[in-house]
């Protein structure tokens, strides 16, 4: 009898496993990047077209950017290679990619293994918990390479460029790269998936989730916070002795930065060392704490996976019925249609986990997170980096008062509004569009309820930046009030074209909700014309204070010129939303 | 009232004619019953009468606004059922009715009677605060079908309103029907199931291959094929639609 997939022992029945997995991921695979709608798109339907010269003409307003992120790459590393400090910058780069995998990683975990609804097909079939989760695994390790290249591509690239690396140095770099989710992943994982089992039991399910998610952040960096203040050899105020002995021993810097994250110096000595043992070695020992973590996840994943995941969607509510005086208390008198709608978006963005981890909280989180890396004690000698950051900034707002406004007014916005909230208001409706297609609220009036709730989290992010401003850096009050001015007036202007990219082409045809915010095309869109914009911004500041214009009239100028711009583009998006809501089908 | 003159829309760049040079009239105070096989054209037709979809040509006109050029004025007029209850799910039942009635400005003591009258009907008064996520199918349709009747409207579309509900819930909302029609307004449904629009439609309309093939009372339904004045609907539509 031949041994089927599934049947257990044997060789045969193994390679059935694994082809079963391998079709269960290439299935996952499909269906995640949408290939087979986006062939449809392009070539059947002929819809999408017009977005290919679109993403060509982004992509290229990023070159700018990279070219000088690949500029300062090479600056930097001409100054560290004296030192022979020069690993260090490798061991950022990966650090940066394996610690966004750490933060953001949560929330793809959670969503991909418990809220993605094609669990209610894959659990039925007879699949193993632990070749789902791999499948599930897979998906997110693929997705995960696309965001790290962003931030280790540059790096690497530079760094083999520049320093003229041999085959060693880039042979090991694709492996590493290869290996660079894995571990962050698997130990986010290993961590959600026990974290759900004990989830699932409860009623206050969404909650808990929530909950749990910002704790497993916390702990995250609580991690990295610890493993720096052990990893402390001698701060800023240290002694001479021990500065200079940091100076002149190669790779001190690569050590403590590396601390932070352990394989993120393994990767750089396994990049670095090329062939070499030492470059061998670390490869080695990447691979296998990769593999080992993958290993202890699939083998939690078989005991404890669909315990959590099985019944997750059900809720149940206490049935009580209201009395009249309830009733009457609970049904609304009457709002207006743009109150209505502003009070649907708002419940169901913050009611909905993944968009409020990727929405409301991210502008709240974002400047926590900040606040908590800058006041890392990262040398355990006494003097910490906050310190150093304020003395810097107070020696610059005196010396140039307009940078640090400039400079303050970029983060709020960011904070604010570099978030997919606007880019991706139209999508979350989802499967939900033919409510408002066929309420008698015109188009405007909803497209003007939407602007309201993205930009009140736009305020929110300005608030909490704000804040970050104020209570760390101490910036004085009037260089903070400046800058919230022209942030809250970027801020409409960037929510607007959020709002309009995500109308012109909204993804409502999506079964996981972290389709809708996080893997939807056009808060990468939004994000790409948000740089361009800010971009626009930066180089006219440039000439503005390159005419002579003082701190005044240069802010005057960008503020009414941003002011012009954002009503521009409000009356715009409310025009567009009276022609393009009819048009959507 | 709805009226559709001449109203065509494809698919796929003309290739898929889903409704070919539809016209018709649905007067008020009528049932109208639509009929077809799958892929007729039924559900474009309904999209069509509340605005989902726009007529590659041809118009379409409810209780004299043109959906087209008045959408605002149509859709005061009417509400729509979809065949799928796809609701807001983190909403709570009474959420989701009180979001319908402010955006069809739904006056406070009408609201709190008709909410009242039909979460009686449709046995929802004790989940109503609950998550619409925590309903079963039925019960989605239900809360879909109490916030079209919310704003009493003049028009009901409904795309297969009785697939999914409990054998009471389906017989409520056939006297529902009646009632709607006997105070002069009009429903328009599609349905699968002919027991219930030869009993209970003054109307029945069979569209196949997106054509209208026939239309008109059972009894003028019954004068088409003249050497069986016996037939039942079921027959008359097999017959109709297998060509």
């Amino acid at each position: 009898m031949s041994a089927r997939a599934g049947s257990g022992g044997g060789s045969d029945g193994r390679i059935g496993r694994a082809r079963t997995v391998l079709t269960v991921v290439r299935a996952g695979l499909r269906s995640n990047f949408g290939l087979a709608v986006l062939k449809h798109r392009l070539f059947k339907e002929k819809k999408d077209r017009w977005l290919v010269p679109v993403i060509g003409v982004a992509a290229l307003g990023v070159v700018p950017m990279f070219y000088g992120v690949v500029l300062l790459i090479q600056n930097v590393y001409e100054v560290l290679k004296p030192m022979g400090q020069e690993r260090a910058l490798l061991s950022l780069g990966f650090l940066a990619g394996q610690f966004l995998i750490l933060i953001f990683g949560i929330y793809y975990v959670i969503s991909a293994f418990y809220f993605s609804r094609d669990l209610e097909l894959l659990i039925p079939l007879p699949l193993r918990p632990a070749e789902v989760m791999t499948s599930k695994f897979a998906v997110i390790v693929i997705n995960e390479y696309l965001t790290v290249a962003a931030v280790v591509l540059p790096v690497v690239v530079t760094l083999g460029v520049v320093a003229r690396e041999g085959a060693g140095f880039w042979v090991n770099a694709a492996l590493v790269y290869l290996a660079l989710p894995v571990i962050p992943l698997a130990v986010v994982s290993l961590l959600v998936v026990v974290m759900m089992r004990f989830i699932n039991v409860s009623r206050k399910k969404d909650a808990l989730i929530l909950i749990g998610s910002i704790l497993l952040i916390v702990m995250a960096l609580g991690v990295q916070i610890a493993l720096g203040r052990s990893a402390g050899n001698g701060g800023p105020g240290a002694s001479a002795a021990t500065i200079t002995a940091f100076f002149t021993s190669p790779d001190s810097l690569l050590n403590r930065v590396g601390a932070f994250f352990p394989p993120g110096i393994w990767a750089t000595r396994a990049v670095a060392g090329g062939f070499t043992g030492e470059g061998l070695a670390n490869l080695a020992l990447l691979w296998g704490v990769s593999i080992g973590l993958f290993i202890g996840m699939v083998l939690m994943a078989e005991a404890l996976f669909y315990r959590g995941v099985v019944g997750l969607g059900e809720t149940t509510g206490k049935r009580r019925r209201l009395t009249r005086a309830e009733m009457s208390r609970r049904v609304s008198s009457g709002r207006r249609a743009v109150a209505a709608v502003f009070w649907r978006e708002w419940k169901i963005m913050n009611r909905t986990p993944i968009f409020l981890l990727n929405g409301t909280l991210v502008v709240v989180l974002f400047p926590a997170i900040m606040v908590l890396m800058t006041t890392i004690d990262t040398g355990g000698g006494g003097s910490s980096v906050s310190g150093d950051t304020m003395a810097l900034v107070k020696a610059m707002a005196s010396a140039n008062p307009l940078v640090v406004i400039l400079a303050t007014a970029l983060f709020m916005t960011i904070c604010g509004s570099l978030n997919g909230t606007s880019s991706s208001t139209f999508s979350r409706e989802g499967a939900q569009f033919w409510i408002s297609r066929v309420i008698p609220v015109a188009p405007r009036e909803q497209a003007a309820a939407k602007f309201l709730h993205s930009y009140l989290v736009a305020v929110l992010g300005v608030i909490t930046a704000g804040g970050v401003g104020a209570v760390v850096l101490h910036l004085k009050a009037a260089h903070l009030a400046a800058a919230a001015g022209l942030a809250l007036v970027a801020g409409v202007l960037l929510t607007v074209v959020g709002m309009a990219i995500d109308l012109a082409r909204p993804l409502l045809d999506w079964s996981n909700p972290q389709k809708a915010i996080k893997q939807n095309l056009n808060v990468l869109l939004a994000l790409l014309a948000d740089i361009g914009i800010l971009t626009g911004v930066f180089f006219g500041v440039k000439a503005l204070i390159k005419a002579k214009l003082g701190t005044g009239a240069v802010l005057g100028v960008v503020s009414a010129a941003l002011v012009l711009l954002a009503a521009a583009g409000y009356a715009a998006l409310l025009r567009f939303a009276d022609k393009r809501y009819p048009a959507i089908e | 009232m709805i009226e559709l003159t001449h109203v065509m829309k494809s698919y796929n760049r003309g290739k898929v004619k889903a409704v070919d040079d539809l016209t018709l009239t649905v007067k008020p105070g009528e049932i109208f019953g639509f009929l077809g096989p799958n892929g007729a054209g039924k559900t474009t037709t309904i999209k069509l009468i509340v605005g989902l979809l726009r007529p590659d040509a041809g118009t379409i006109v409810v209780e004299g606004h043109d959906v087209a050029k008045e959408p605002l004025k149509a859709k005061q007029v009417t509400t729509y059922v979809p065949d799928f209850p796809a609701v807001y799910e983190r909403l709570t039942g009474l959420e989701y009715l009180n979001f319908i009635g402010d955006v069809y400005g739904v006056p406070k003591a009408d609201r709190l009677a008709r909410i009242d009258k039909w979460l009686e009907t449709f046995e929802l008064a004790s989940a109503v605060t609950n998550p619409i996520q925590s309903y079963s199918h039925g019960m989605k349709q239900k809360i879909v079908l109490t916030a079209a009747l919310l704003p009493a409207p003049r028009v009901m579309v409904l795309d297969e309103p009785l697939v999914g509900l409990d054998p009471r819930a389906a017989h409520q909302l056939k006297e529902m029907f009646r009632e709607h029609c006997d105070a002069g307004k009009t429903l328009f449904f599609s349905t699968h199931i002919m027991e219930v629009a030869e009993k209970l439609c003054d109307r029945i309309g069979i569209i196949h291959r997106g054509r209208l093939v026939a239309c008109g009372t059972m009894e003028e339904l019954k004068t088409i094929d003249k050497t069986d004045a016996g037939q039942s609907l079921e027959e008359i539509f097999l017959e109709l639609t297998d060509k």
